[in-house]
């Protein structure tokens, strides 16, 4: 793979602690385009390690909007099935730019250890001192030992290490769309996370025609149905939650976006420092990013104030548990006391829902949002459609809850997108096969 | 003629670096652009962005935009004080020439989706 791409696969072998290089494969490419698709390849032919894959899509990266999508596939310890999970914010663009478009990290090691991928290397290091650890704690030792504040984490904290089925692999300091339990399966294998830096250049094949169309796309986007919202709040009310904003209004600083997408989707709330300031604050550790909505609407459900709930969400994020699962389980319990959930992260029981069909992460509204797509009528029955549009995101590497509110964003679109910048000769029924594999 | 950034505005998305990138490399990279998302300080939601000009650095902040002057020398609390170390990366880059041979005009502002970034 000429463009778009490192052109590398990175092959991590956790029993023998040895790392090897493959290329990505031309024909591979063209049969199973990318991210989601092609790493389902790669999964089935190391299945017998157990394999956990970290991919990104063709796109990913690129100018293309919304394309900060990476993916981790692996077999979720709470299916027991290979499902895909994203990672967005700057991590998914950053193991690109480090220099490999796939990792595929095998097999078990016999000591905690951690992933330090960089500039077209790759280290398996010992994370003995860091076992223990939470998440916050691990990502701020990454940063200051290797050197660079800008170092991206896929990490996991006390949860992971421990063996809880809603253990989430977090994203530098954040909870985010893991809701397959992925980070017991770091855990299991003393994994403790992956550290990614990468200033790696992407070639494209047509680079006029490739963002020409972008340009384009990227004005249709400015004046669509998302255009003049920010934040988590909207989103929460496109879903049937308007008092989810009002509820969190006091606490919010500043909304921020994943790598180069047109909606600011993460919300940060300030619960230490005044959230008006616009200087940088005094303390440390003023608040959290809030990356997704179902958290904020499970601790809401429990009745919590916003603070009480924002607190106890930034203690999910250290521990590294999905908090989703804590807010639910925990409202099955009976149990409301912030304090007493959090002393029961270690204890968490019970069977919390996990909508959709268990292939991608249930972490986005399982409906439009903002945008029109032509669908009406009961949202339990969007299901197949929220489906396809979220394997078409993860096939591309695109941020999947912004392919929820973007219609522009099509299939035709995303494939002519590719091939222009790849040189590839992609058509939509290979991308409906690739669909209809990932959905099997 | 000049870029003008609102930091209050920007999201922190990057789309202006990697334009910007585009616009040095012909292809996709960061390590060109003249113009930086910063965003260091994660854990306290402080960021916004840098832009090396011909003879000035640019430092968008959220309380608003600070000029310096490349070279100078400051005198801070009776000391004279350069750019540390920490700065030259940004200072070894080629300045703004506002996308001079592009057909769209700067790239940082048509791909800023929030319309941060502005040409006066």
């Amino acid at each position: 793979m000429e463009y778009l791409s490192s052109d590398k696969i990175l092959i991590v072998d956790l029993t023998a602690s040895r790392t090897s290089e493959d290329e990505v494969n031309g024909d591979l490419v063209a049969e199973r385009i990318g991210g989601a698709g092609l790493a389902k390849s790669l999964y089935e032919k190391y299945e017998s390690d157990d394999p956990i894959v970290l991919s990104t899509g063709q796109l990913t990266g690129t100018l293309y909007p919304a394309s900060s999508l990476g993916i981790i596939s692996a077999r979720s310890p709470r299916t027991g099935k290979l499902c895909h999970t994203p990672f967005t914010l700057t991590a998914g663009i950053e193991l690109k730019y480090a220099g490999f478009d796939y990792v595929v990290i095998k097999g078990t090691s016999s000591n905690p250890v951690y992933l330090w991928i960089h500039d077209g290397v790759a280290d398996i290091a010992d994370a003995s001192e860091l076992w223990g650890r939470d998440v916050w704690n691990t990502t701020d030792f990454w940063r200051k030992n290797l050197g660079d504040d800008l170092i991206q984490t896929l990490v996991i904290g006390p949860a992971g290490e421990t063996g809880s089925d809603w253990a989430q692999v977090c994203l530098n300091y954040w909870t985010g769309g893991d809701r397959f339990g992925i980070g017991k399966a770091f855990g299991n294998k003393k994994l403790k996370g992956v550290a990614l830096r990468g200033m790696g250049l992407l070639e494209i094949a047509d680079p006029e025609g490739f963002v020409d169309r972008c340009l384009n796309l990227l004005t249709s986007l400015k004046n669509g149905a998302a255009a003049g919202k920010q934040g988590i709040g909207p989103v929460c009310a496109a879903m049937g939650h308007p008092e989810i904003q009002d509820w969190l209004a006091s606490l919010v600083h500043r909304h921020k976006a994943c790598y180069n997408t047109p909606y600011a989707a993460n919300t940060f709330v300030y619960l230490d420092e005044d959230p008006t300031i616009r200087t940088e604050p005094k303390t440390d550790e003023p608040g959290l990013l809030i990356t997704e909505p179902y958290s904020l609407i499970g601790m809401h459900r429990l009745g919590l104030s916003a603070e009480q709930a924002c607190r106890l969400l930034r203690s999910c994020a250290r521990y590294g548990i999905d908090p989703v699962a804590v807010a639910e389980l925990s409202e099955k319990a009976g149990t409301k006391d912030p304090k007493a959930i959090e002393e029961g992260f270690a204890t968490l029981s019970g069977t919390p829902t996990l909508p959709g069909s268990g292939v991608f992460s249930p972490c986005t509204p399982l409906q439009p949002v903002f945008g029109d797509f032509g669908i009406s009528g009961d949202p339990s029955g969007f299901h197949g459609w929220w489906e396809r549009r979220q394997a078409v995101a993860y096939i591309f590497g695109i941020d999947p809850l912004f392919a929820l509110m973007s219609p522009e964003i099509t299939e035709g679109n995303l494939l002519e997108l590719t091939n222009v910048g790849a040189e590839l000769e992609l058509s939509q029924e290979t991308l409906d096969a690739v669909i209809a594999d990932l959905m099997e | 003629m000049g870029v003008k950034i609102d930091a209050l505005k920007c999201v922190g998305c990057m789309a202006c670096e990697m334009a910007c990138g585009y616009h040095r490399d012909d292809g996709f990279a960061f390590l060109s652009a003249c113009i930086v998302a910063y965003r260091g300080r994660e854990k306290k939601d402080y960021f916004g962005v840098l832009l090396k000009e011909e003879e000035n650095l640019v430092v968008a902040r959220p309380e608003g935009l600070e000029v310096k002057r490349i070279g100078a020398v400051e005198e801070s609390g009776g000391e004279k004080k350069q750019e540390d170390a920490s700065a030259k990366p940004m200072l070894l880059r080629e300045p703004c020439d506002l996308c001079e041979q592009m057909p769209y005009g700067p790239m940082c502002e048509k791909f800023c989706p929030v319309n941060a970034i502005t040409v006066e």
